[in-house]
């Protein structure tokens, strides 16, 4: 009852977070040793850090880990930068136009609920298994958040400061990059780390059903000789990378909300 | 009997390894029944006060308590106004005034009869059922108070409860609350920084310095309203004309005066 | 602009809005017809063409299509999605709240929910197959990582974005235990816990479809792998507008079961 206000030292807390650790991986490590299942189906912690290790190393259906994750991110940057270039700019352009924001909005809102990866038989069909079909569907995971928000950041600007632009006599144009533009920079910002995360996450499904490299590839490989250290380390790689991704993003978002002289 | 009592009551913070005190040698009694008023420059630790006897918070060294009991604890025998009303969204009007009952294990039919006459006394009929966010400033804080003076605490803690409402509403409710306190007379420990405010509802007003928090002046009110019979008046406007209430507030606006710094305002 | 207050599928569009929304969706639809049907720009091996898909609809309704009729693809792949929602979520709100609560649990806790946080909710399919086969237990699996982690996050979030003073308060009014979680806790997180919940049924939602895709006997996931495999994009076309509407139907009453349950939120 007493908690939120009492406090725990700080290194309590740090042992705690260990003993948490420990237990964990210790259940799973006993679990696995056990063999109460057996070893193909789940080995231990240690294991799967050898395999990730063995991966990196030597080549897995056809590549390496690292080779698998470049082809990943290859399609990852592919989707995400459509997604981001025609998502923010389509965004902008509503925000701005209201035509524009009343034709489109009801498409956008019929297709809303269509689960990004619903998209994997058309873009197998329309796009191959290589980089396109790939790519669409990333583009579909990708595509709702970077249009969203870069709209909400054209459509709520502060209404003071397009007052103060026009009251300083600024030509139409000059409010569009000087005004508009900037204030839309954090929401866009914010839109595209979701963006991101989602298009990651469905770059990972989209490799599971239709490619023939990548980390997703590599898990549907490992899945398929029932070999779980390696689906394990895929699982690891992605997180992993995914958590990257997003800490970059992060970053650059941190860093134009301290030049704007706001907290976090 | 319930008093409060500050006994050389000092707190410090500490942030990043520095100490920053923030109350220095508090030493204070709140009488029981009596309506004491803390005033003071902002950041002078005058809601730490309150929020120590709550037992929200603790003194680093020194003593408070409550009708001669060490105060360890929140408890529904030292109730709160926040100035936030702190209500809560989900409970409706009644549900919010009888929640601290219902806690103290008070029976339902008591419960319905000291719910209905506090909702009687500060005007919220019609409103039971309505939930907080349906309500305007004053009527929220009007339950706030019903909340607490409905668990007939000890002793009553207002955090600048006329805070965050407009300057109409916020005379109708002081005018209010003068008339409940003496309807219903409690200990009544109040912080404000209106210095009206504290004058026109306090027998005793205690000027603090800046930080680190002292009591820079206790000033005596109660005797004045009864040489000068306030009370004949009934609105604040009269009160606030006479002389003897613009004398004493001159007093306190020159005493907090004094502690600004030069650039500070 | 100071005015508009109407975002993407948000609520109050103004009547003219509706006009040009009807008429872009009227010439989408003429432009659709024109391009498939009556010209063939557009091959009816890469987009069907509306007759088609309307047969494609029939088929599937009246007598069937990948081994059931929609119905009964939109029951099971329903009736999948609620079962690991319900698991995850009593699980995880529960799990989140204490961890909001408690730094303690919070510290205890986070090292296993690092771990499974960032792996996304797809990557688990793999994993599920390898231990439980293609079949409706991998599915509930899979489903369930990924409705867990949104409804623990925002269950810690509700907790941790409580106002102090409502705790203070509750702390005056002599609040204890169970009635504290019930009365105080529980309401002043149910905000975030919806959003969690939200967000946990759409994951959950995508994530079957992928498992589905990947393999099953039944659901609309089925539908669409088999008719990508058939080479049928009218059915293609059907298998997603009802992985669209199943979706929309699922949030919309999600929605309407949080209007039930908080229903002293404004607006």
């Amino acid at each position: 009852m007493a908690t939120l206000t009492t406090r725990t030292t700080t290194s309590g807390l740090i042992a705690l977070g260990l003993a948490g650790a420990v237990a964990f991986l210790a259940l799973w490590t006993l679990l696995a040793l056990s063999g109460v299942v057996q070893k193909q189906f789940l080995p231990t912690p240690l294991g799967v850090l050898q395999r990730f290790v063995e991966l990196t190393q030597s080549p897995f259906v056809g590549h390496t880990l690292q080779q698998h994750l470049l082809s990943s991110l290859g399609r990852f940057g592919m989707g995400f930068g459509l997604a981001a270039v025609i998502g923010v700019s389509l965004g902008l352009a509503m925000g701005w136009f209201r035509w524009l924001d009343e034709i489109v909005t009801p498409f956008f809102d019929a297709v809303r609920f269509i689960a990004p990866i619903a998209w994997v038989p058309f873009a197998a069909l329309w796009f191959g298994t290589g980089i396109g079909g790939p790519t669409l569907i990333i583009f579909a995971g990708a595509f709702p958040p970077a249009l969203i928000n870069a709209y909400r950041g054209a459509k709520f600007v502060d209404v003071r400061l397009l007052e103060a632009a026009r009251m300083l006599g600024t030509p139409g144009w000059k409010i569009v990059t000087h005004v508009l533009l900037p204030a839309s920079v954090p929401s866009i910002v914010a839109g595209l780390r979701i963006s991101a995360g989602l298009g990651w996450q469905s770059l990972v499904g989209a490799e599971l059903i239709v490619a023939s490299s990548g980390i997703g590839y590599l898990m549907v490989k490992g899945q398929a000789s029932i070999s779980t250290a390696t689906v394990m380390a895929g699982m690891v790689a992605i997180g992993l990378v995914g958590v990257l991704i997003d800490v970059i993003l992060r970053r650059v978002e941190a860093g134009i909300h301290r030049r704007r002289g706001r907290g976090e | 009997m319930s008093n409060i009592v500050f006994d050389a009551v000092t707190r410090v913070f500490r942030r990043d390894g520095k100490d920053f005190p923030t109350l220095d040698g508090i030493s204070l009694e709140v009488r029981d029944r009596e309506f004491v008023a803390i005033v003071g420059p902002s950041g002078c630790g005058k809601t730490t006060c309150l929020r120590m006897a709550a037992g929200l918070e603790f003194p680093t060294s020194g003593r408070v308590s409550v009708g001669g009991k060490e105060v360890t604890e929140p408890g529904p025998d030292r109730a709160v106004v926040f100035q936030q009303f702190a209500l809560f969204p989900w409970k409706t009007v009644w549900d919010n005034i009888d929640f601290g009952l219902r806690n103290k294990g008070v029976l339902e039919a008591e419960r319905r009869r000291r719910v209905g006459d506090i909702i009687t006394l500060m005007g919220l009929e019609g409103y039971e059922s309505a939930f907080p966010h349906q309500l305007s400033g004053g009527m929220q804080q009007r339950v706030a108070i019903a909340r607490a003076y409905v668990l007939d605490p000890d002793v009553l803690l207002m955090d600048e409860p006329f805070g965050a409402l407009d300057a109409q509403t916020r005379t109708v409710m002081q005018e209010e609350l003068v008339r409940l306190a003496r309807k219903n007379p409690r200990t009544v420990l109040f912080i404000t920084h209106a210095v009206e405010e504290a004058v026109y509802l306090s027998d005793r007003v205690v000027v603090m310095s800046r930080r680190p928090g002292t009591i820079r002046e206790v000033i005596d009110v109660a005797s004045v309203r009864q040489s000068e019979n306030w009370d004949r008046l009934e609105r604040i406007e009269e009160v606030m004309d006479q002389d003897s209430f613009v004398h004493l507030r001159t007093r306190i606006w020159k005493l907090l005066r004094e502690q600004q710094a030069p650039n500070d305002h | 602009m100071a005015t508009a207050r109407s975002t993407p599928g948000g609520a109050s569009r103004g009547r003219r809005a509706v006009w040009v929304g009807a008429a872009a969706f009227a010439v989408a639809l003429v432009l659709w017809y024109v391009l498939t049907t009556l010209t063939g720009v557009i091959g009816s091996a890469r987009f069907p063409s509306p007759p088609e898909v309307f047969a494609a609809f029939r088929q599937l309704a009246l007598d069937g299509y990948a081994d059931g009729r929609l119905h009964q693809h939109v029951l099971h792949s329903s009736k999948l999605v609620l079962m690991g929602f319900a698991a995850a979520v009593t699980a995880g709100v529960p799990l989140g709240l204490a961890m909001g609560w408690s730094r303690r649990v919070e510290a205890f806790v986070n090292p296993i929910f690092l771990t499974i946080r960032p792996v996304p909710p797809l990557a688990w399919i793999p994993l599920a197959i390898v231990w439980l086969g293609l079949g409706d237990a991998a599915k509930v699996m899979v489903i369930w990582f990924a409705a867990f982690v949104p409804s623990v996050i925002n269950a810690y979030t509700g907790v941790r974005s409580i106002e102090p003073y409502l705790l203070e308060a509750s702390r005056m009014l002599g609040v204890r235990g169970w009635s504290f979680v019930r009365e105080v806790l529980l309401p002043a997180a149910l905000p975030h816990i919806f959003t969690g919940l939200r967000l946990s049924l759409q994951a959950s939602w995508t994530t079957l479809v992928a498992a589905e895709l990947v393999g099953a006997a039944l659901g609309l996931g089925k539908v669409l792998n088999a008719s990508a495999q058939d080479i049928f994009p009218a059915m293609i076309l059907i298998g997603m507008v009802f992985v669209g509407i199943a979706g929309g139907v699922m949030t919309c009453t999600l929605a309407l079961v949080e209007a039930r349950a908080a229903p002293w939120r404004q607006g």
